[in-house]
């Protein structure tokens, strides 16, 4: 996750690496209690690279070009994302700009120092400046110097780098970062270093062994990040990219575990022509009742694709022990807490057609299904009571013997991937009926009907 | 690697939970599984299964172990990794997913010093259907055969174990490698285990969209792997963004220049082809290409070479 500049700066500061006197301003009216001396810049504090280009820093003389410059910063979104907080800082004379990372380089499994001595917008520009240096052992200072050198750096800014490196190399260990950036790094008339912008990214996976890093996160969170906006599920920081959104026409919902098999049923609804709303990735947790939490993430999966309203939802989970029952009661209680009918399924009526139709009662599992609901039908009518304004639709229901309603759009259709049908699912098949969903074994199979089930209900 | 069903086994963190329920179920499958450690829980048993607080004490009691299987929480990973290696252990799988890579870092750098194999994290770990379970593969999907199967994905190298298994296509090996950005052993390593690996007459081999792993394994096909190929590549057409930070960017563009560009579908497909791999477009697609290169073999195989005497 990344931090804004001024919380890079931060940590710049803790480990000794040269940083302005600055000051974050929440508002124009705070810079007239500015305490750094003119002549400013202020930084627009978004995620977001090329600030710069976009607007977001702006020089100031005095505090009326000053106001007026942060009102335009404060309105300003960069790519799409607005500052909750500016940075004020003194503005500083450099002779020239360096590049300086260290991030870590997954294939080769070992942290890279990256230097150029073009830094700035050039750094951007043109990748082939930059030079590396993979550390393959233990950290030690000749690593940077090595850097210092490819870069063709000469006499005290040979040591006054790798001193900067050694420090940020420092910072990516302790604190478990998958990148450290400073670019610029200016360096002054008279050799002196300074950061004037920097970027750090910390790693999801230790992020809760540093609180520090998870209070400045936090932050970040409460100051309006509504990136992903999945509704009224509280998730934790690294779950935030749990629901991925795909198309907003898209007609289908996917619930899978694990990475790989999610991206392959992707694949295989675009063969089938079939569009995607949003898929969920159940993750298998390590710790505590995983069973339980995996079925809690189903609950709460289905939740969140129930919000985008698709036309069907496959569901495709792959492991031992998972169970048909078990999914079928989750995806059953999620349904009926939205005040969806839970009960055999009639032929789809839409919105308009009368609810007093008699159920048609076809077949023997179906008679069944639908005596098991009948315990469970004034639950539905509660939640559709409760939810928002159905209360007449319901008790018209009620008395005309029907024993649920719709609120709304009618659910959509479920299918379920069971990978070994014969050995549970055709016990299940009342069950089945009772939420609309079909079991099928073969993977392509199900998301052929998904898609034709989509299809159909659009 | 060596493994075979008399490979004695030790479970770190066989009280955690994933540890409880997959120690029984490696042992029930053939696996020996001599002893479990966790810390605090000495000469206590898991289902039936002596636990000791060190590595070093179950080893005095149950003698040399030729794999560690790790379910310690993920903070705890490289503590456990550093004592089985230090106990003498080289071969070692990580189950737990969400290591910090730094940890990774510290344990591949080690690993590399003491020719240290290491499987994951992240992983539901290696299975030789028949013989032996390491990790939480779920047997029902597995039968023993002759197609190696190589993974950075754990359902889906249970999906395409169905598809062989349905198929009447038994697998030799089947390692699931890890979901982690940061492993224990790579692709190339297992291509090679694979191909050195008697039972094993055809590799396949399921790799994603995202990460270099699939390129780096490539030109080591082309050199290196004399046993027929084939790829699946999942998420081909799905969505991915790839949101890099600059530095991240550079390290790409790097690559690029050295001849791989970063994760490019079609790049990757191309070089998979370049090095003879036959791409499946779907799992259902695996079975016939696997059958299709076995049925080529053994027919080059039965053909008498000139330099053989014919029978």
């Amino acid at each position: 996750m990344d931090l804004l500049e001024y919380q890079a700066k931060a940590l710049f500061a803790e480990v000794g690496i040269p940083v302005l006197p600055s000051q974050q301003i929440g508002s124009p009216k705070e810079l007239k209690g500015l305490r750094i001396p003119y002549p400013i810049v202020l930084k627009s504090q978004v995620r977001a690279s090329g600030r710069g280009r976009a607007g977001g820093v702006r020089f100031a003389a005095n505090t009326i070009d000053a106001v007026a410059a942060a009102q335009v910063i404060f309105k300003l979104p960069i790519a799409g994302e607005h500052p909750e907080v500016l940075l004020a800082e003194a503005k500083y004379d450099v002779e020239r700009e360096l590049y300086l990372a260290v991030v870590l380089d997954y294939n080769a499994r070992r942290p890279v120092l990256l230097g150029s001595a073009k830094g700035g917008m050039a750094a951007e520009l043109s990748p082939d400046w930059v030079q590396q240096v993979v550390v393959e052992e233990t950290f030690s200072p000749y690593y940077a110097r090595r850097l210092a050198l490819a870069m063709g750096l000469s006499g005290p800014l040979v040591r006054t780098v790798s001193d900067t490196l050694e420090r940020m190399y420092r910072l990516f260990v302790e604190k478990d970062l998958d990148l450290v950036e400073i670019n610029p790094l200016g360096v002054a008339a008279n050799g002196d270093l300074m950061a004037l912008d920097g970027k750090v990214t910390a790693n999801d996976s230790a992020l809760n062994r540093h609180p520090d890093l998870l209070h400045l996160l936090a932050h970040l969170e409460v100051n309006g990040d509504t990136e992903g906006g999945d509704g009224p599920i509280a998730m934790t920081v690294p779950e935030r990219s749990w629901l991925r959104r795909v198309d907003p026409d898209g007609q289908l919902m996917i619930l899978c575990n694990g990475m790989g098999l999610t991206l392959a049923t992707l694949d295989l609804v675009r063969r089938q022509r079939g569009t995607v709303a949003g898929f969920v990735n159940l993750r298998w947790a390590s710790g505590g009742d995983f069973m339980a939490d995996l079925y809690g993430q189903l609950k709460r999966g289905l939740s969140v694709a129930l919000d985008s309203q698709p036309e069907a939802i496959l569901v495709n989970l792959m492991g031992s022990g998972i169970s048909v029952s078990r999914t079928l009661e989750t995806i059953a209680a999620a349904l009926r807490h939205r005040g969806h009918w839970v009960g055999p399924r009639r032929s789809t009526p839409r919105s308009g057609e009368s609810l007093r139709d008699p159920m048609p009662t076809a077949t023997k599992s179906q008679v069944r299904a639908r005596r098991q609901v009948t315990a469970k039908a004034p639950a539905v009518l509660a939640a559709g009571m409760g939810m928002d304004g159905t209360t007449g639709l319901a008790a018209g229901a009620e008395e005309a013997g029907v024993l649920g309603t719709f609120q709304g759009a009618i659910a959509p259709r479920f299918i379920l991937r069971v990978p070994r049908l014969e050995d549970e699912a055709a016990a299940l098949a009342a069950e089945m009926e009772a939420v609309g969903a079909i079991a099928v074994a073969d993977l392509e199979e199900a998301v052929k009907l998904a898609v034709r089930a989509a299809v159909v209900a659009h | 690697m060596h493994l075979t069903s008399s490979s004695k086994v030790l479970i770190q963190g066989i009280t955690e939970p994933l540890g409880q329920t997959y120690a029984p179920l490696m042992r029930s499958y053939g696996t020996r599984v001599v002893a479990g450690v966790s810390p605090g829980w000495g000469q206590t048993e898991v289902a039936g299964i002596p636990v000791f607080d060190l590595v070093e004490q179950a080893i005095a009691a149950a003698g040399e172990v030729d794999v560690a299987v790790v379910f310690v929480p993920p903070y705890e990973v490289l503590d456990a990794v550093l004592e089985a290696i230090a106990a003498g252990i080289r071969q070692i799988l990580i189950t737990t997913g969400g290591v910090p890579p730094m940890d990774m870092v510290q344990l591949v750098r080690v690993a590399e010093a003491t020719e240290t194999l290491i499987v994951g994290p992240n992983c539901p770990g290696i299975i030789v259907p028949g013989e032996l379970l390491l990790g939480m593969h779920p047997a029902e999907f597995y039968s023993p055969g002759p197609v190696g199967l190589i993974s950075r994905s754990s359902t889906l190298s249970y999906e395409v174990a169905n598809h062989l298994t349905r198929a009447g296509l038994g697998q030799s090996i089947v390692a699931s490698i890890g979901a982690d950005r940061v492993l224990g052993s790579s692709l190339q390593q297992w291509l090679q285990i694979l191909d050195e690996d008697e039972r094993t007459e055809v590799i396949v081999l399921l790799g994603e969209v995202s990460g270099n792993n699939e390129f780096a394994a490539a030109p080591h096909i082309a050199t290196a792997i004399d046993k027929p190929v084939i790829a699946y590549i999942a998420g081909r057409y799905a969505p991915i963004d790839r949101t890099m930070g600059h530095a991240n960017a550079i390290i790409a563009a790097r690559l690029a220049i050295a001849g791989r560009g970063q994760g490019d579908v079609t790049e990757k497909l191309a070089a998979l082809k370049e090095a003879k791999v036959k791409i499946a477009e779907t799992p259902s697609q695996i079975p016939t290409l696997v059958k299709r290169a076995l049925t080529q073999r053994r027919r080059a195989a039965a053909r008498p070479t000139p330099a053989d005497p014919a029978p």
